[in-house]
């Protein structure tokens, strides 16, 4: 092998060398870069978790009679003013609960937001999963209203009445049984001492 | 120049004076509120407070017995009622409650002088809950009720015909009461502690009418005009919770023109007269009754484990149902539908409305999360706020309109989306014969009565009720709602209820009491 020839395979291995480096940063480095970084924002989120402010309120669940619904006290995280808390009780209301307790929302169901008028009416803007999922019948409709209702009533006195929205647009019922057209006021026939 | 330096400085002593008068800064004494308990009356003065009624925690302190404590290193005042606790901060519109409940007020803590006053609100939100005995607040007649003592309200509503000038009186709730005639004035005893009443001025062009006010502790007193000749009660008449009492005030021109009415005697109670007639008053008897097979279509409704679903549930009941109310009764029946069809809401009230129906009845299976849950349920309208003014405005909007054939007639106004609160009290009435039937004839252990904002019933200008026969998320019940012979039993059940219904609408009082609504049935 001339001096030559040896130059030429010793830049040939270099420049595959190189090659493939570029290849693996390629692939693996912007994982890498990218995944490096979020760990200590993750962290703090943990750790800030655990010092969130939070407030008992009452969220209501199936009764063992099927037809009422139970009060539960729960904690849920503090939102500055009715508006904040009427939202932090509502995502409390629609997540799905530990076994033993029932909920009477269709599983699915998430919050899009609330408003609240002068007047104390709070409007709740829910998925469509909340009409989609119902099960049928007067009582399932009637309970998953009336924990909406008076999840919020019966914790913040400044909301007088609610009307639930889906995807923000009024609806006639959720199941055709019971009228959604108008606020409802907190009706605790439905809630078991 | 000094005559100057006066005119500046008096024109800069208005202004200051002016701006401290306009600033709402300093607290204005605003009408005092009434605590009305078992110890009689007493006043609650308020203030007002850049726009916010407020009242003095010292004062509330000696009315209810509370201990109010300033903690200063904690920036909070600490309202205490025997071992319950409302924490408050200053500037700050919400409020603790023992436990950790949070409530909100219109208006933070405020101190004024060496007092500490907060929103009358406080007294509804904050001392209800925490206090033993009942505190009711009825803002609108500034009224604090303390204790179980009887205060309905009674509103008065005028309706003046030229010849006659009616007084009607809504009574919530329900309290009896006795009329009598003391020379120039008609005394209505109520059986209350005392009154919460709303009387509007009373209209000035009939005559019969001078007046009308309240008497401590339970008397209205109507003072009767120079054109009075008689009066007439009509029997009070339930109405939810509320009953309504009608006293007719006639002129000599109307006594001249209609049957002398009895000539009540002093210190009688209120004899039942025949009422006027009213024209828009449901019809007597019951001639088409309207059956609504719910759901139907691509809306199944509830569907059992067995595969049952409630729209063929619905229809199949529905058929059985006409064919026994027209071959036992005679009485038309017409169905909402009377195949796999989907109708809205509207057109199934519509259909009744449009035959003139006396009766509608809708049809549903029910569903729980429980599984466990069984029985039936009958549903009537329940009344909110919204359709209680409806139906007040349904009794007071009334027009005269031509008629064919020439003449007039009164016609009572009512918005069609809420023409079952003109029937609330014919609902109750049949449900509750509803419910006695299914016990007594199909042997249904567990029939349950209850009121919602049902929406099928909404729009329906007749008495009207949501019927559930069993909860389809039962497996037993889903094998009985199944069965013919559970829906011949059921069916027979409700003819009988309408015919007993019937016999009540022809006979006035004499027929069944109203019916009663429980509280949701524990299987």
């Amino acid at each position: 092998m001339t001096p030559k020839q040896r130059d030429v395979m010793i830049y040939s291995a270099l420049g595959a060398v190189l090659v493939v480096g570029l290849v693996v940063l390629f692939f693996v480095g912007p994982r890498w870069l990218v995944s490096a970084p979020t760990e200590e924002p993750d962290a703090a989120v943990a750790a800030a978790s655990s010092n969130v402010r939070k407030i008992r309120a009452r969220l209501l669940y199936v009764a063992e009679d099927g037809v009422r619904l139970s009060p539960v006290e729960q904690e849920v995280i503090y939102g500055e003013g009715t508006v904040e808390q009427a939202k932090r009780i509502i995502e409390a209301q629609v997540a799905q609960p530990q076994p033993p307790l029932v909920s009477a929302i269709p599983a699915g169901t998430k919050l899009k937001t609330v408003f609240v008028t002068a007047k104390g009416e709070a409007f709740v803007d829910l998925t469509p999963e909340l009409r989609s999922n119902q099960q049928g019948g007067t009582t399932n409709e009637i309970l998953t209203t009336y924990t909406i209702v008076n999840a919020l009533t019966l914790n913040l006195p400044a909301i007088t009445s609610v009307q639930i929205l889906i995807d923000g647009k009024e609806v006639d019922t959720l199941a055709g049984h019971l009228d959604l057209r108008r606020p409802l006021e907190q009706d605790e026939r439905w809630v078991s001492q | 120049m000094v005559t100057r330096r006066i005119c500046f400085a008096a024109y800069a002593l208005g202004v200051v004076l002016l701006a401290s008068a306009v600033s709402g800064q300093a607290p204005t004494p605003s009408a005092p509120l009434t605590i009305l308990s078992k110890e009689g009356r007493r006043p609650l003065p308020i203030t007002d407070v850049q726009g916010h009624q407020m009242v003095g925690l010292d004062d509330l302190s000696t009315l209810f017995q509370l201990t109010v404590r300033e903690d200063a290193a904690a920036k909070a005042v600490t309202v205490s009622y025997k071992n319950q606790t409302v924490v408050l901060t200053p500037d700050q519109s919400l409020a603790s409650m023992s436990g950790g409940r949070l409530i909100s007020l219109p208006a933070p803590l405020t101190r004024q002088g060496r007092r500490w006053v907060v929103p009358i609100e406080f007294i509804s939100r904050a001392l209800a809950p925490i206090y033993d005995v009942r505190i009711d607040f009825r803002p609108a007649s500034r009224l604090v009720v303390v204790g179980d003592i009887r205060v309905p309200r009674v509103v008065a509503r005028y309706d003046d015909s030229g010849t006659s000038l009616r007084v009607t009186l809504d009574i919530t709730p329900k309290t009896t009461a006795t009329v009598v005639q003391e020379q120039n004035r008609l005394l209505v005893r109520l059986e209350a502690d005392a009154l919460d009443t709303l009387f509007p001025s009373v209209p000035a062009q009939n005559g019969a009418l001078a007046g009308i006010h309240a008497l401590e502790p339970n008397t209205i007193i109507i003072d009767l005009g120079p054109r009075f000749a008689s009066y007439r009660t009509s029997t009070p008449v339930s109405s939810g919770a509320a009953a309504v009492l009608a006293i007719d005030l006639l002129t000599a021109a109307a006594q001249t023109s209609a049957n002398p009415p009895a000539s009540p005697t002093p210190d009688a109670p209120a004899v039942p007269a025949s009422p006027l007639p009213v024209f828009g008053a449901p019809r007597v008897s019951v001639r088409t009754v309207v059956i609504d097979p719910g759901h139907g279509g691509e809306d199944a409704g509830i569907k059992g484990h067995g595969g049952l679903t409630e729209k063929d549930l619905t229809l199949a009941l529905a058929r059985r149902l006409k064919n026994v109310i027209e071959g036992r009764l005679g009485i038309r029946v017409l169905l909402t539908r009377n195949n796999d069809a989907l109708i809205e809401a509207d057109a199934r009230a519509a259909m009744a409305n449009n035959n003139k129906a006396d009766l509608f009845i809708s049809l549903h299976a029910n569903g729980s999360p429980r599984s466990t849950t069984r029985g039936a349920s009958i549903f009537s309208l329940s009344l909110d706020r919204f359709s209680e003014d409806a139906r007040r405005h349904s009794r007071a909007d009334r027009e005269v309109l031509p008629v064919y054939g020439g003449g007039s007639r009164e016609f009572s106004l009512v918005e069609w989306e809420l023409a079952q609160v003109s029937h609330i009290e014919g609902s109750t009435v049949f449900a509750g014969l509803v419910e006695q039937k299914l016990k007594e004839t199909a042997g249904l252990q567990s029939v349950t009565l209850l009121k919602a904002p049902m929406r099928s019933l909404a729009g329906a200008n007749m008495p009207a009720l949501l019927f559930d026969a069993g909860y389809l998320s039962n497996p037993d019940d889903e094998k009985l709602l199944g069965l013919a012979e559970f829906q011949n039993s059921v069916a027979l059940a409700i003819t009988e209820a309408i015919a007993a219904f019937r016999d009540y609408l022809d006979h006035g009082a004499d027929g069944p009491a109203p019916g009663r609504v429980d509280g949701p049935a524990v299987p």
